[in-house]
């Protein structure tokens, strides 16, 4: 559009390129590109703060945080640092939920190197495919984000050509490696799980469509457009029970809020999210199998970081 | 970038392939630029765009399809949410909204059932926002009809 002739055209190109101040002062040419490059910048100043996905830490410095907060919080702190030994925060840019469960999961299949579970999740993908297919999806918007997942498999899997250190996986997750995906690995894998997660919802739209109603007024194909497809859009009960559901993965949900209902004494309540077979009759009891969650996500209202168990 | 690169291509061959499946829309990919299209819409039925061939212009972004395409009427149109000098389009899918499960024909079917249903609350060309708004119909589609009929429909004699 920049490269088109004429006065408008070249007005748009300058906006484009940056937004002068003496710009900003003058609203009428303040137009929703103008918008969206000052959110883009916004998001580029927080990105320095915490990389997509941090360090390991010990859970005192999440003490640290609190120390002159609420009372509650301290004391859940430790609790739960007698039973987990680190936090690994990711960015709070909306993408938290589904960035945690991706580093989480790649990891664990890194350390563990379970090749049947990565047999049987790539079964699941399959199946995701099918869904996606099966609503109507062109295969060439979802194809590349598929393929990507299932190669990072391949990578954490030793012994490949292709096979990655944890330091390779970190690298990648925070979009600083130098290998063919660079800057967008990242994004390209949280896209993957959006596009399961959205699919995983619209196959399943009566069961997941009261609880839908219970967040928002809309429909199950608007909420999938407007609250799963998009990025930045942040994860609640629902895209989580989705995700574990599609890929048959269980994640626990450890939750750090100042609730107290216990009598006598602090405990830490968390919520095991059991996938279901992908069996919808199944949806409610019957088809769950008492699994330990391997992935453990620490919930703070409005984000998820990753929890290591002792 | 390379994966756009491809995925447009994807996107070009899928609309030769397709190209009688929607006869309400023809995408043109330009000759020496991938990332540059254009597009003719047809005005749909029961609006006062009715009759009109509108055309549009797509920049897409090297981060395609994480991004979205810029586009922007290249036909005068007079709609609440499209900017009547510039052609801007305030539509949430081409913003905060979009996805990659976006195409460039599936964003042409979204500007189309924009131009039958059009957002006064969130307008880009005021005037027409506030005609809709008041609830003049009369003067909003008589407005509308004139420049679909100056600006969208071939000449005659």
């Amino acid at each position: 559009m920049q490269n088109q002739d004429g006065a408008v055209a070249d007005r748009e190109k300058e906006s484009a390129v940056s937004i002068p101040i003496s710009e900003v002062d003058d609203w009428a040419n303040f137009a929703d590109d103008d918008i969206m490059q000052q959110q883009s910048a916004i998001h580029a100043e927080e990105a320095k703060k915490i990389p997509f996905v941090g360090d390991k830490e010990p859970l005192s410095m999440l003490a640290a945080e609190y120390e002159s907060g609420s009372p509650i919080l301290l004391e859940k702190i430790k609790v739960l640092d007698q039973q987990y030994a680190a936090i690994r925060r990711t960015r709070g840019d909306g993408n938290c939920f589904f960035r945690s469960f991706m580093f989480s999961y790649l990891e664990h299949i890194l350390e563990s190197q379970d090749r049947a579970e990565v047999d049987r999740i790539k079964g699941n993908v399959e199946e995701c495919r099918k869904t996606l297919q099966s609503l109507g999806h062109t295969d060439f918007t979802f194809e590349d984000f598929f393929s990507l997942f299932l190669e990072q498999l391949e990578c954490v899997l030793q012994g490949n050509e292709d096979s990655i250190s944890q330091d390779e996986l970190i690298l990648r997750s925070r979009d600083q490696s130098i290998s063919d995906y660079g800057e967008w690995f990242g994004w390209l894998v949280v896209m993957f799980f959006r596009f399961v997660t959205s699919g995983e919802i619209r196959k399943r739209s009566e069961f997941f469509e009261p609880f839908i109603l219970g967040l928002t007024n809309a429909t199950v194909e608007q909420f999938c457009k407007s609250s799963v497809e998009p990025m930045g859009e942040e994860s609640d009960h629902v895209h989580i029970t989705a995700l574990s559901d599609a890929l048959g993965v269980p994640i626990r949900v450890v939750y750090l809020d100042r609730s107290s209902c216990d009598i006598g004494g602090v405990s830490v309540n968390h919520h095991d999210f059991l996938p279901t077979s992908g069996d919808k009759s199944n949806a409610k009891g019957g088809g769950t199998v008492p699994v330990k969650p391997f992935i453990t996500l620490l919930y703070r209202p409005g984000h998820y970081d990753i929890l290591y168990p002792k | 970038m390379k994966a756009s690169r491809a995925r447009l291509f994807k996107e070009y061959k899928e609309v030769q392939r397709e190209k009688t499946a929607d006869p309400d829309i023809q995408l043109v990919c330009d000759d020496s630029n991938i990332f540059k299209w254009t597009a003719l819409i047809k005005g749909p039925s029961e609006t006062p765009y009715e009759g009109g061939v509108f055309q549009l212009a797509f920049a897409v972004p090297e981060q395609y399809p994480l991004q979205p395409p810029q586009v922007r009427f290249l036909t005068k149109i007079f709609h609440p949410n499209v900017h009547f000098k510039t052609g801007e389009i305030c539509l949430d899918i081409l913003k905060n909204a979009w996805s990659p499960a976006w195409t460039l024909q599936s964003v042409c079917r979204a500007i189309i059932a924009l131009m039958a249903h059009p957002e006064p609350d969130s307008p880009l060309n005021c005037d027409s926002g506030n005609l809709l708004r008041s609830g003049d119909m009369r003067g909003f589609q008589s407005m509308a009809r004139m420049y679909t009929r100056l600006a969208a429909m071939p000449k005659k004699g």
